[in-house]
């Protein structure tokens, strides 16, 4: 078996753990539209699963970056984009304008970034808040749909990937 | 209904009075002569200045009249208001050429509207119109003015009321649903607002006839206790989105601090009829099966047995007239409520205070005074059942407990105990830390009297707010009760430690809006804690620097508390001081519910879809409330699912709560409307002030999520929305330059500026956000009487008040206000005195020129430049026109005739035109249909208004 095929199959064995992740999100979610779940208990049980959701996501897009899987990786950067977006709200400004000498827009914008930075509404605007989230509960359970289809488009994605590594593992 | 605008055109003979009056009042006015007449002041204030009182005061009459053909004045040209353009195209009065084919309807004409009823009831038995009409002229404010036979329809909604309302249905009678309120299109531009018409009830709810299973008075629910913003259902989701206006309940389930103030029925006998499926509780509007022995819930349609004890008396034992049951004759009434309510014993009051002792606390008074009036108010904290409890727990940079002893304690004695450890606060000994008020009363006001002296000399800096609040969390969750935080400082120490984070550059920028909101979780995150354990937490705050007011919300905000702020409080002043005692004392004496939970159930097609207000959403459809306050009010957004098929539905709030007594009770409010598939309907009976509360509450959750120029934004695209709207589908298209809207909205405009110019919302670079996060805690809790005037305050021309202003009615004993003036610097003269008043604060305004004897009545003193202007009272002098004054103001304050609870005592503020620019400045600010600042005026808003509506 080689490289390839190992990293597919590690991809595709990710891929499944996400996927249940976010219809177990799902379901969680209609369990507190039909009053089956309250909202602490469920903000509790969820919120310690955000972030091992991004970080594994984000595992798997570096390791096909490290090991040059463009097709894979472009796919995953959107999600990534996201996920980086909804952490850490300023971070993905330094992406786009990495740190340079010259005094100019960038590091005028920076500046703004630290500003922001110091007037940060919540130190943790992932997580579930137990206050909000009826009014936010169609955007979480939208979102949630939105990643289960990535998923899962990804899951035949990669397996196919992977199926086609193998077979020429075995005609090689 | 053909001619909606006649009435418009119709002059009254009282008009024609009217008419004359203007020139003459103002002629008599104007400044020069001002000496002159001021040697007669006396007199003046009863005859020049009474002319001009025009006879709105004067009686029930004036509020009556039909149009004064306002079109034809030009805004702003008249010295005084105009009457109220609002009766006249107000469903309660239809003008005459109307009237008469409602006159028709009782007995005969009625059979050929057709439409059976769907119900298969026969309808009918209307009253002889005549019984139900109050006397032409002594309308009163309650029916505000029902002119000859103009009042058909107000007599057809007040169905109910009316005493001729008649059980018994006439058989074989088929008659259509009620005709609903008309509509009335007015112009906008040319009819201006008047600032009366906010005192008018909203649109009658027409219901069908014996709609309800008893004739009561009280069958269906008073506005007082729950407004709908349309009190005319659409039947499909389709209309009511076409309509774009929302559909909300505002929902204020006590009416005073105090039962005795505001008594509701009570139903003792703990028989407690519920639908099997959807658990609604039995109403007034539930019908009758089997010789009543079943009844079909009016929500869901099951038929459910009565109970076998409903016809019983078990005290008496015997059988009981059930038409004489409360639960079927008032739509409001409270249940006690057995065993089964309950998931433990009924817990007790309990109180526990939190000091901060910090310098800035000490210095400022705060201390002492708060002890000095927790004191005073011992006896007023409820404790019928003597089972109420307190604690006291002072905070600066450690923690102070205080064992209180038992009063029969021989050798006890109050210990004060400290714990330092701020990241593990634990409670030092495991009782005596919350005692028995009526166990220990002495050993607490020992306590109490002494508590100022032990930290008079207290230097600390640190008020580790966040560790008091988890040991308090800890001393009292076990039994649930109410947390009192009284702060003078910015939390500093501890977990929920907050920054000085205000920075000047960004007020009135985008950033501000951060500074609105929570800038540490613990502050969410503690709240929820909180609410599950029934634990309540009010924010009594003074810091005189910034002390994060928007984070510190978070925790009334989630538990059923409030908060107040006191910018620049000190107890060195005694207008201060005097505030705050009485507020406290207020706050301390009123009667809470504990444990509630408030859960709105419709007919089937209806769902609860938003809610807003300070509590915790335990699940979709049901609000948590640790403690239940009386003086707040809460808005639910209502969505039709179903195409509704029913002639009238019905919304049941039912709160479960425990009173301070230690009794389970029930309290339930059943709101029945009618529905139906005409825009034009739902427009007529659309609910101006229910509206803007609906969106006071929508803004401040925008400018909390989304910044304030969003909220602003949406609150003029929503008008804007609702003005095409209407001239689109009703005013037909584009009818000339006129910006069309139904007569029982013509607020709404000035509503949504007021709103957008408040404190809370408006444009400035100059608002502190702790004024601004407090003003958004106003905006979102505030009941409807007082949110209408926090909006668009009152505005009293005093120097010229009508003879009767100040005194006391001859009928009902109350204190007769001046007539409110719309809020335009254009009906300030420079010689008056006048009062603008909007609940929080009041502002005494003293013109330029104003004469000497006005002052020596008013102030005790000659010359302007004596007077003390900024916070103060009014001296108490022995003359009428001071004792008058006095009157309207003491009158202005009292909540209760304004049928809400209320802790607040406004400042009262003395400005002089040519005074202090920037009190002065401040006063102006309440002036919303001026032009302010970055504001626009009332003419220029209606002018974008229009421009906007037209391009589309």
């Amino acid at each position: 078996m080689s490289g390839e095929a190992w990293l597919y199959l590690f991809a595709v064995l990710i891929n499944a753990v996400n996927l249940f992740l976010q219809v177990f999100f799902t379901i969680m979610y209609s369990d507190l539209e039909c009053d089956y779940i309250n909202p602490i208990d469920l903000c509790n049980r969820l919120n310690t699963y955000i972030i091992p959701e991004a970080a594994v996501h984000a595992f798997l897009t570096f390791m096909f970056l490290i090991n040059g899987y463009w097709v894979p990786l472009i796919l995953n950067l959107p999600l990534l984009a996201y996920n980086a977006k909804k952490y850490a709200p300023p971070l993905y400004i330094f992406f786009l304008f990495p740190p340079t000498d010259s005094a100019g827009a960038a590091s005028q914008l920076r500046g703004q970034v630290k500003a922001d930075r110091n007037l940060r509404i919540i130190d943790n605007t992932h997580l579930l808040d137990a206050t909000e989230i009826f009014r936010k509960l169609n955007v979480h359970k939208k979102e949630s749909f939105v990643k289960l289809g990535l998923h899962l488009l990804f899951f035949f994605f990669y397996l196919y990937s992977m199926i086609v590594a193998l077979i020429r593992d075995d005609t090689k | 209904m053909s001619a909606p605008y006649d009435g418009y055109g119709q002059q009254s003979p009282a008009d024609v009075a009217y008419a004359g009056q203007p020139q003459e009042g103002f002629e008599q006015a104007p400044a020069p002569t001002a000496p002159a007449s001021a040697a007669d002041h006396g007199k003046k204030k009863k005859r020049g200045y009474a002319a001009q009182a025009y006879d709105f005061g004067a009686g029930a009459n004036s509020a009556a009249n039909p149009q004064p053909a306002a079109g034809a004045q030009p805004y702003g040209a008249y010295p005084q208001p105009q009457t109220p353009t609002y009766p006249a195209g107000y469903p309660g009065q239809e003008p005459q050429p109307v009237a008469p084919t409602y006159g028709a309807a009782p007995a005969d004409v009625a059979p050929q509207y057709g439409a059976p009823q769907p119900q298969g009831q026969g309808y009918g038995g209307y009253p002889a119109p005549d019984a139900a009409y109050p006397a032409p002229v002594a309308g009163g404010v309650s029916g505000p003015g029902v002119p000859g036979a103009a009042g058909l329809s107000q007599q057809m909604a007040g169905m109910n009321l009316g005493p001729g309302s008649q059980p018994q249905a006439q058989p074989g009678q088929a008659a259509r649903p009620v005709a609903l309120n008309q509509l009335y299109p007015t112009d906008l531009l040319n009819q201006p607002f008047n600032v009366s018409e906010l005192d008018l009830p909203p649109p009658p709810i027409v219901l069908p006839p014996n709609s309800s299973v008893t004739p009561s008075p009280d069958a269906n629910c008073s506005h007082r206790y729950v407004r709908s913003t349309l009190n005319a259902v659409p039947t499909t989701h389709s209309l009511l989105k076409k309509s774009r206006l929302p559909f909300s309940l505002v929902i204020q389930p006590y009416g005073a601090l105090h039962d005795n103030d505001d008594p509701v029925p009570i139903i003792q006998d703990q028989i407690i009829a519920r639908c099997r499926r959807c658990r609604t509780y039995i109403n007034p509007f539930v019908t009758f099966l089997d010789h009543g022995h079943r009844w079909r819930c009016n929500m869901c349609q099951l038929t459910n047995d009565v109970p076998q004890a409903f016809d019983w008396d078990a005290a008496m034992q015997k059988a009981t007239d059930r038409w004489a049951r409360h639960e079927l004759n008032h739509a409001v009434v409270e249940f006690v409520a057995p065993q089964e309510y309950m998931v433990r014993p009924p817990q007790p009051l309990v109180y526990l205070f939190l000091f901060d002792v910090s310098y800035a606390a000490v210095s400022s008074g705060l201390l002492a005074t708060s002890a000095r009036t927790i004191l005073d108010s011992l006896n007023r904290i409820p404790n019928a059942d003597r089972r109420t409890r307190l604690g006291f727990i002072a905070v600066d940079s450690s923690l102070h407990y205080f064992s209180i002893p038992k009063d029969d304690d021989e050798n006890g004695d109050t210990n004060m105990l400290v714990v330092s450890d701020l990241d593990e606060p634990f409670l030092p000994v495991p009782q005596d830390l919350l005692v028995s008020l009526s166990e220990s009363r002495q050993s607490i006001e020992n306590f109490l009297t002494k508590l100022p002296a032990m930290f008079q000399n207290n230097q600390s800096n640190g008020f580790a707010l966040g560790p008091a609040l988890r040991a308090g969390h800890k001393l009292i969750s076990s039994l649930g009760g109410k947390m009192v935080v009284l702060g003078a400082s910015l939390p500093n120490l501890g977990i929920g430690k907050l920054d000085m984070r205000e920075d000047k550059k960004l007020l009135g920028t985008s950033k501000e809006s951060s500074l609105l909101q929570t800038s540490n979780s613990f502050y969410k995150s503690f709240a929820v804690e909180c609410s599950k354990n029934q634990v309540s937490i009010d924010m009594f705050l003074f810091s005189s620097q910034y002390q994060d007011v928007a984070s510190l919300s978070n925790l009334p905000r989630y538990t059923g508390g409030q908060t107040w702020f006191y910018p620049g409080w000190n107890a060195g002043r005694p207008e201060d001081a005097i505030k705050f005692a009485s507020e406290l004392s207020d706050h301390l004496s009123s009667e809470i519910g504990l444990e509630a939970v408030l859960r709105v159930r419709a007919t089937t097609g209806l769902r609860m879809n938003a809610f807003y207000g300070n509590f915790f959403n335990r699940s979709s459809d049901l609000c948590a409330f640790p403690a239940f306050p009386r003086d707040q009010c809460y808005v639910v957004e209502v969505a039709i699912d179903e195409s509704l098929t029913k002639t009238v539905v019905c919304l049941q709030t039912a709160v479960l709560h425990t009173t301070c007594n230690g009794e389970r009770r029930i309290r339930v409010m059943t709101l029945a409307l009618p529905t139906t598939t005409n825009l034009a309907d739902v427009y007529a009976s659309a609910d101006q002030q229910a509206i803007a509360t609906y969106f006071s509450h929508k803004a401040v959750e925008r400018a909390l999520s989304g910044g304030l120029d969003a909220a602003r934004d949406s609150l003029q695209n929503k008008l804007i929305e609702l003005l095409q709207t209407f001239r689109k589908e009703l005013a037909g298209g584009s009818m000339g330059g006129g910006l069309q809207f139904p007569s029982n909205l013509r607020g709404l405009p000035m509503l949504f500026l007021g709103l957008m110019k408040n404190v809370g919302l408006r444009k400035s670079a100059q608002i502190p956000s702790d004024l601004r996060s407090a003003a958004l805690c106003l905006l979102s809790t505030l009941p409807v009487p007082l949110l209408m005037q926090y909006i668009y305050p009152r505005l009293y021309s005093l120097h010229d008040m009508p003879d009767n202003a100040g005194t006391p009615d001859p009928e009902t004993s109350q204190i007769v206000l001046p007539p409110p003036v719309n809020l335009s610097s254009e009906r300030l003269v420079s010689y008056g005195l006048y009062l603008i008043d909007d609940g929080q604060t009041q502002f005494l305004w003293v013109g330029r020129d104003a004469v000497p004897q006005l002052l020596m009545d008013v102030f005790g003193v000659e010359d302007r430049t004596q007077i003390r202007v900024g916070k103060g009272s009014l001296p108490e002098l022995d003359n009428d026109f001071n004792e008058r004054l006095r009157a309207v103001i003491y009158k202005s304050r009292d909540h209760m005739s304004k049928g809400v609870g209320s802790i607040t005592l406004p400042h009262l503020y003395v400005v002089r035109e040519d005074g202090e620019p920037s009190l002065k400045l401040w006063a102006q600010t309440l002036l919303v249909e001026d032009r302010a600042d970055q504001g626009m005026s009332a003419a220029q808003w209606l002018g974008i208004l229009r421009e906007k509506v037209s391009q589309r």
